[in-house]
């Protein structure tokens, strides 16, 4: 995975690039100053059964009251979604967003650190609010994102972000969510991109396990050392992982091989971390070691095709449903393809879980609560629920149906602009051919 | 044949002094002096070069067998043979009872090193990958430890090929003697050898750098070669020509299209035998396919070709299957392999290919016959092998007349064996070449078994026990307790025993015999009847005993002297059992044992038909097909009897699926990418019907597909439309009504802005210099017609030479042939549409033309159609204002607007594409499904057959468990030409049958003791490898490499 990287980093990052300046101009939307109850339409709390008919109530950004009750506080703005839906934004728990505008321009590019052990990297601090692709994420109702780095052995920490705000930390939902791992790949996997012999591929694996354990090790006796004395020297590496090792945050392995993974439950429980595989595409053949150590798989795009020759055609779009059967924790991420620019096609990364088994809640869940829990935001958002974030969005049917509408969207109980370049770039070229005289 | 036996001859050999015959300047016992120009040297040699071996039985030819009979050779050849054949006076001659004399093997292909570049001065061709001009004959060097290696495995005579390039050079056919280079090439100039592909990793520089294109330029050879004859004869009969440009590969190549002399051209696996026989075809060659040892997975097909075929023994490894995790990764095709692999030979020979063995492909520790054996084991019948190594290659190569089989007049080319040559125990015990013995196990004296040594000092014998286990001696020796006694005291063991010429020698503690110190024992051996022996001991006081030794019988195995073998697994080494389970096409999971039938009538009823046409969507409808075409549409359908009828109740059934932009199913490497215009170039030469991506794509009701060249350059090469005819060969997916097409492409990629920076100098760098080029190229393929149709008027002057790339440029003018144009931004899309109003061609698509919404009223008015992705962006510079509401926006416009995937994956769920359409803009749902049926049927001009369901159109249709345009509908059935080639039911018995023979093979590798391939020993084939994506539109993967 890391030689893939460097690999096709020589493909992107080769030429000399233009500068550009991106900045998108929809505006974040602003506090919330009154409540707000959404009346009347279908609430899908996703906690809890489905309301018809219901009513969601938030005040000071934050869900007061989810029910079928019509009595609201003064000054209340009551808005009528009769025949609408209400949804709690959808999560997608692997993104590189804020992190990248344009693949291809090196200069847009900030989410792979050179060097193999970087866990001191973090997201967020590197997220562009500005950047165009969070307002065409925002506009079909992915309200929320993880934003991974990639680079190396050890890639960096994550954060989950809620997507409006002037600033990365108005972004910021949790500023660390996992330290990200790339497991070295232990089966041959021969494809045109894949530099080296395989022989030498596997003897790089090895290598680079040795030096995950022993970045551990080091981490480890660091740690100790600074518990005993705190004016030892500061190694800014080990004193990012200190949380890992205490268990406070989880590592995040991108694994999809049954050994990898594997040995990743074994890595974890030997030096005592919380584990969360990412990717998963074999989680189902040691599903019994997950559910034991409380492993949890964020699904790395369902839209992939079979690892294998022999795999069965929609192994990728049953593995959803073979997990959830299986009782391993799972969520949907719809990463992976085209980069952060599609990240707003995650619904239909579990619409086509759905197709081929997966129970429609299920598929929901797997896109609202299930990544807030696996990403330690279920207090904040994931649900319609009182207390939590008012990060929710009304549309005009299921989401998970590609014509589906987003009509308006709520973070933190703040309207958020549905614009995006896209409809700007429409109604700009909608009026060329209005101008022509063509009819829409 | 004993041992001791063969030691006979041996040593009658060197009685003989024959074995010294000596090595330098020794031309074959043979060649008289007055048969060669070199004058002589000192004295003049006469020894009379003239054997006779009889008592012999005699393999004369397959199937051909003296039982006892004579065989006399002279200077060289066979004099005579027969059962009472007279023996010369002048012959040396040796009784041989036990022995049977085979023909010397004849090894149809090995290559010999020539360093890259090493072409002959003089006019080469401009690309270093032509050369054939280059003969093995001319760099041949025999090398003595060479022949000797070749030799011990049967082979007198083998066929040395050049080892590089496209159009590689000529073999030479050379004995495996010690006899001078000049005696020992047979033939100097056997045939022309080709391997129509390059390996991976050439560089973005070098033409050709992909499989499409080492074709192309082979053809494009082929042709000049025909043109250069015609140019010079042009030249030479007329005054005042212009002189064609001498070039020495082209004056070699015009000696082969028609002349029937043999072209031999690599086929690295079952799919390019049948490309190798194509391109014979093409141009009237005289074809022999070297083999890949996959044949067996196209056997009928292969067998209609009519070839001959090289076929190697390089039987596979199997794959590791000793954990479960290792399991998980072998292929079912690598186990089938490694199980039929074997069989292929065999499989071969009784579907009566003309097959030749070739010991090419063999790892090192593998003998030819080791490998021949295993092959006679899996059913090759032993003359069949005999055959394929001896009368086949010796006609193929025109050598019968002198090689082959064991006739008077022949060269004296034989094996001695001591048994059935394809019997497993049986040894070469000498190679003859051109009637020369050579001894494959070097002479020594076997000296196993009990000696019996009688002193003058001791009237007890010492009894002396050797035991021969490979090359090594062991041995002890005592004391008798009486002079008769076969027991005997304790056994002192023999040091540095050595069995050196007619010697035998030891040296042993002598304490038990009552000295101390050490005995040195030295004994000359005698051989009439029996071993004898003289010679001493002498023992430690220094006094030599002189002994006479008797020989009993040798040791024979079981009696310990086998220790040195390791135990055996505990397996059943049986007989291998013909594999009789019918073959799939592919080999591999979810292969095929036939297409699909395609029954009489099939009604679909109850269904909700999205019939892409004017009825629009009819609900509770039918639709009746038959012949392979849909025959009507509508409600309570007239049916013939028999019709089956299938109850489509709650389903929906749309056209089938068509990707107006792929790059699967094709191993030939998607771009040639090393100049700018590569328009010779042709997908269709590389439709690569093993790519499982075509069933995964037929589960998500793709039936036709366009296989485009890559974007590496403003003008690539040649698509190929396919239907999803999975199971089918390549000439059988190719969709023949489908009309040319070419791939154009504009924008970052052809001016290599994200290729590195060394990418700088390539003609063109900027959207400037790629509409000058498309640009001159067209004016350039007018000026060649225009050359072509004086040409044809006059007929003066140098005749002009075909050129493939200009040729499909002029189609491109002439409206023959579609242009596909992969375009992102406004600006190239308008430059390109005015050049091509102004060489009044009709563009057939642009493909991507992510910025096609800026321009959509030019679109329009050049009745350009626009196949785009649903919603890509983001992913270069280029495309970073594509919108999702493009498609609505061109189609609003009046452009035909398809999506497409270019994309293996994305082609599974083109119907989730063509749902964005209404979700982005509005398109209503039946207009939006035809932007993934109707129109990119008509982008590719095959509307009238395909696209939508109308009666007359191919029944090429979908299933649906819901709306197609719903994220959570399935894929439930795809037809193709009515014939049913995906079913969800019928998947889930596939698995089934993956699963089950998955676990049969593992248990069968398991079982069968062999060594499993390590991980990391096995490197997949190099056609395995070729990119199924365009690598220079690097939208396909995310940039941390996960898929």
């Amino acid at each position: 995975m890391i030689g893939r990287f460097v690999c096709i980093a020589v493909f992107l990052f080769g030429s000399s690039m233009p500068v550009v300046t991106f900045a998108s101009p929809e505006i974040p939307g602003a506090p919330q100053t009154a409540p707000i109850a959404l009346v009347g339409g279908t609430v899908y709390p996703v906690s809890g059964p489905t309301i018809e008919g219901g009513v969601v109530l938030f005040r000071r950004g934050r869900i007061s009251y989810v029910g079928r009750k019509r009595s609201f506080p003064a000054g209340t703005k009551v808005i009528d979604v009769s025949g609408k839906h209400v949804f709690p934004g959808l999560c997608d728990a692997y993104t590189n967003l804020g992190l990248v505008e344009v693949n291809r321009v090196r200069a847009s590019v900030d989410h792979a650190e050179t060097g193999q052990l970087n866990p001191n990297v973090r997201a967020q601090v590197a997220v562009n609010p500005d950047s165009e692709l969070i307002p065409v994420t925002r506009s079909n109702g992915v309200l929320l994102a993880a934003t991974v780095p990639t680079g190396g052995l050890m890639a960096g920490k994550s954060a989950v972000l809620q997507l409006d705000g002037w600033t990365y930390e108005d972004l910021t939902v949790k500023a660390e969510a996992g330290l990200h791992i790339n497991w070295p790949s232990i089966s041959p996997h021969d494809e045109w991109w894949v530099e080296g012999t395989t022989a030498s591929r596997l003897r790089q694996s090895t290598q680079a396990l040795k030096a995950l354990q022993q970045a551990f090790d080091d981490a480890r006796a660091y740690h100790r050392s600074r518990l005993a004395d705190a004016s030892q020297p500061t190694d800014v590496r080990w004193e990012a992982m200190r949380p890992v090792i205490e268990g406070e945050l989880p590592v995040i392995v991108s694994a999809n091989e049954l050994q990898q993974i594997q040995d990743a439950v074994a890595f974890a429980v030997r030096n005592k971390v919380r584990l969360i595989i990412y990717g998963g595409y074999d989680a189902v053949h040691c599903a019994a070691a997950l559910v034991e150590h409380e492993v949890a798989v964020i699904v790395g795009n369902v839209y992939r095709l079979p690892r294998r020759r022999d795999d069965d055609y929609d192994a990728a779009f049953t593995l959803p449903d073979r997990l959830r059967r299986a009782g391993v924790k799972f969520c949907i991420s719809g990463s992976g393809r085209f980069g952060a620019a599609n990240v707003r096609n995650l619904p239909y990364h579990a619409a086509t879980a759905v197709a081929y088994g997966l129970p429609k809640e299920a598929a929901l869940r797997a896109i609202t609560l299930s990544p807030a829990e696996i990403l330690g935001t279920a207090d904040r958002v994931g649900s319609l629920a009182k207390g939590k974030d008012a990060t929710l969005f009304v549309a005009n049917g299921n989401p998970l149906l590609t014509a589906t509408r987003v009509e308006s969207a709520y973070i933190q109980g703040r309207r958020v602009v549905l614009s995006d370049r896209h409809k700007r770039l429409w109604r700009k070229y909608r009026e060329k051919y209005r101008r022509i005289g063509q009819p829409e | 044949m004993s041992f001791s036996s063969r030691l006979v001859v041996v040593m009658c050999l060197v009685a003989c002094g024959f074995q010294q015959v000596p090595l330098t300047g020794h031309r074959g016992a043979q060649a008289r002096a007055s048969d060669n120009t070199q004058p002589v040297a000192g004295l003049r040699t006469n020894t009379p070069a003239v054997y006779a071996l009889k008592d012999v039985r005699i393999v004369r030819a397959p199937g051909e067998v003296l039982e006892q009979g004579v065989l006399v050779v002279r200077d060289g050849v066979i004099s005579a043979i027969g059962a009472n054949v007279p023996i010369p006076a002048d012959a040396r001659v040796w009784s041989r009872p036990g022995i049977t004399l085979y023909p010397g093997l004849i090894d149809g292909f090995s290559e010999l090193e020539i360093s890259p570049g090493d072409r002959p001065q003089g006019a080469h061709h401009w690309n270093e990958l032509i050369r054939p001009e280059v003969r093995v004959a001319d760099r041949y060097q025999s090398k003595p430890t060479l022949n000797a290696s070749w030799r011990s495995q049967g082979i007198t005579t083998r066929l040395i090929a050049p080892p590089q390039g496209i159009l590689k050079g000529r073999s030479a056919l050379v004995a495996t003697g010690d006899a001078s280079r000049a005696a020992s090439i047979l033939e100097p100039d056997v045939a022309l050898h080709a391997r129509l592909t390059v390996p991976r990793g050439r560089g973005r520089n070098a033409y050709p750098n992909s499989p499409m294109g080492a074709v192309a330029l082979a053809r494009q050879t082929m042709l000049d070669a025909n043109w250069y004859q015609q140019a010079w004869s042009a030249f030479r009969s007329q005054r005042g020509l212009p002189r064609p440009d001498q070039d020495l590969a082209l004056e070699v190549l015009g000696a082969y299209s028609g002349s029937g002399r043999l072209v031999v051209i690599d086929a690295p696996n079952e799919l390019y035998a049948l490309r190798a026989d194509r391109f014979a075809r093409e141009f009237s060659l005289n074809l022999v396919i070297r083999g890949s040892g996959r044949e067996y997975r196209q056997l009928s097909a292969i067998q209609a070709l009519g070839r001959p075929v090289i076929v190697p023994l390089n039987f596979p490894k199997p794959p590791n299957v000793g954990t479960a995790e290792a399991a998980l990764n072998a292929s079912l095709e690598s186990m089938r392999h490694w199980e039929l692999a074997p069989e292929n030979p065999a499989r071969l020979s009784r579907a009566g290919v003309s097959i030749l063995l070739t010991r090419s492909g063999l790892p090192k520790a593998v003998s030819l016959l080791a490998a021949v054996r295993k092959a006679v084991q899996h059913g090759l019948a032993a003359d069949a092998a005999l055959a394929a190594l001896t009368t086949t290659p010796a006609k193929l190569f025109g050598v019968e007349d002198r090689l082959g089989t064991l006739h008077a007049g022949k060269r004296a080319n034989f094996l001695l064996t001591d048994g059935a040559l394809f019997a497993t125990k049986t040894k070469v015990l000498e190679t003859w070449v051109d009637g020369r013995p050579y001894e494959n196990i070097p002479a020594r004296n076997d000296p196993a078994g009990r000696w019996r040594l009688v002193g003058q000092q001791e009237t007890r014998p010492l009894l002396l026990d050797v035991t021969v286990a490979g090359e090594k001696l062991s041995g002890a020796v005592r004391r008798a307790e009486n002079p008769d006694a076969a027991d005997a005291a304790p056994a002192t063991p023999l040091l540095r025993l050595a069995a050196a010429g007619d010697r035998l020698t030891a040296i042993f503690d002598a304490e038990a015999f009552g000295q101390k110190g050490v005995a040195r024992l030295t004994l000359v051996l005698f051989k009439k009847e029996k071993w004898s022996g003289r010679g001493q001991v002498i023992w430690p006081d220094g006094v030599a005993e002189k002994i006479t030794a008797t020989h009993n019988s040798p040791t024979r195995p079981g009696g310990g002297a086998n220790r040195e073998k390791p135990p055996q697994p505990a397996v059943t080494q049986s007989k291998p059992k013909r594999v009789r389970e019918p073959l799939r096409y592919p080999l591999g999971a979810f292969g095929v044992l036939q297409q699909p039938e395609q029954p009489e009538h099939v009604l679909f009823k109850n269904a909700t038909l999205w019939t892409c046409a004017q009825r629009g969507i009819l609900r509770n409808a039918e639709i009746l097909i038959g012949g392979g075409k849909i025959l009507s549409v509508g409600r309570r359908l007239r049916t013939p009897p028999g019709t089956r009828v299938i109850d489509c109740q709650g389903k929906h059934i749309t056209p089938g699926i068509v990707d107006c932009h792929s790059h699967m199913a094709t191993d030939g490497g998607v771009n040639e990418s090393a100049q700018a215009i590569t328009a010779e170039v042709r997908i269709g030469d590389f439709i690569d019907s093993n790519d499982v991506n075509i069933y995964r794509q037929l589960a998500g009701g793709v039936t036709s597909s366009n296989i485009l060249h890559g974007s590496a350059n403003p003008i690539g090469g040649q698509n190929q439309v396919i239907k999803l005819r999975w199971g089918a060969l390549p000439e059988d997916l190719k969709f023949v009504e489908a009309p040319a097409g070419i791939k154009f492409a504009l924008g970052e990629n052809v001016k290599q802005s994200n290729w590195g920076d060394e990418f700088t100098t390539r003609y063109p760098q900027t959207r400037m210099g790629v509409e000058q080029i498309i640009r001159g190229t067209f004016q350039a393929a007018l000026d060649y017609q225009q050359r072509w149709r004086d040409w044809e008027r006059q007929r003066q002057g140098l005749p002009p030479r075909r050129d493939l790339e200009l040729e499909a440029i002029s189609e491109v003018l002439g409206g023959q042939r579609w242009i596909h144009c992969h375009s992102y931004r406004q600006d190239e899309v308008l430059a390109l549409i005015r050049t091509l109003d102004d060489f009044q061609i009709t563009i057939g698509t642009f493909q991507h033309i992510l910025e096609g919404y800026k321009v959509a009223d030019a679109l329009a008015r050049h009745g350009a159609m626009a196949s785009a992705f649903s919603d890509w962006w983001a992913y270069k510079f280029e495309v970073y204002d594509a919108i999702p509401y493009a498609g609505a926006l061109m189609h609003n416009a009046g452009v035909v607007v398809s999506f497409n995937s270019d994309d293996r994956e994305l082609a599974r769920h083109l119907n989730h594409e063509a749902a964005k359409a209404v979700k982005y803009g509005g398109v209503p749902r039946q207009e939006a499904l035809k932007f993934v049926t109707l129109n990119p049927a008509r982008q590719l001009r095959i509307d009238r057959y395909v696209g939508s369901l109308e009666s007359g159109k191919h029944a090429d249709l979908v299933v649906w468990s819901k709306s197609p345009l719903s994220t959570f509908s399935v894929c439930e059935q795809t037809w193709i030409d009515g014939r049913r080639y995906f079913s969800r039911s019928e998947d889930l018995r596939r698995r089934e049958s993956v699963r089950r023979s998955r676990t049969r093979l593992v248990q069968k590798i398991l079982a069968s003791g062999e060594v499993m391939l390590k991980p990391g020993e096995a490197t997949p084939p190099d056609e395995q490898l070729w990119p199924r994506e365009d690598v220079f539109c690097h939208h396909h993967r995310h940039v941390n490499g996960h898929d």
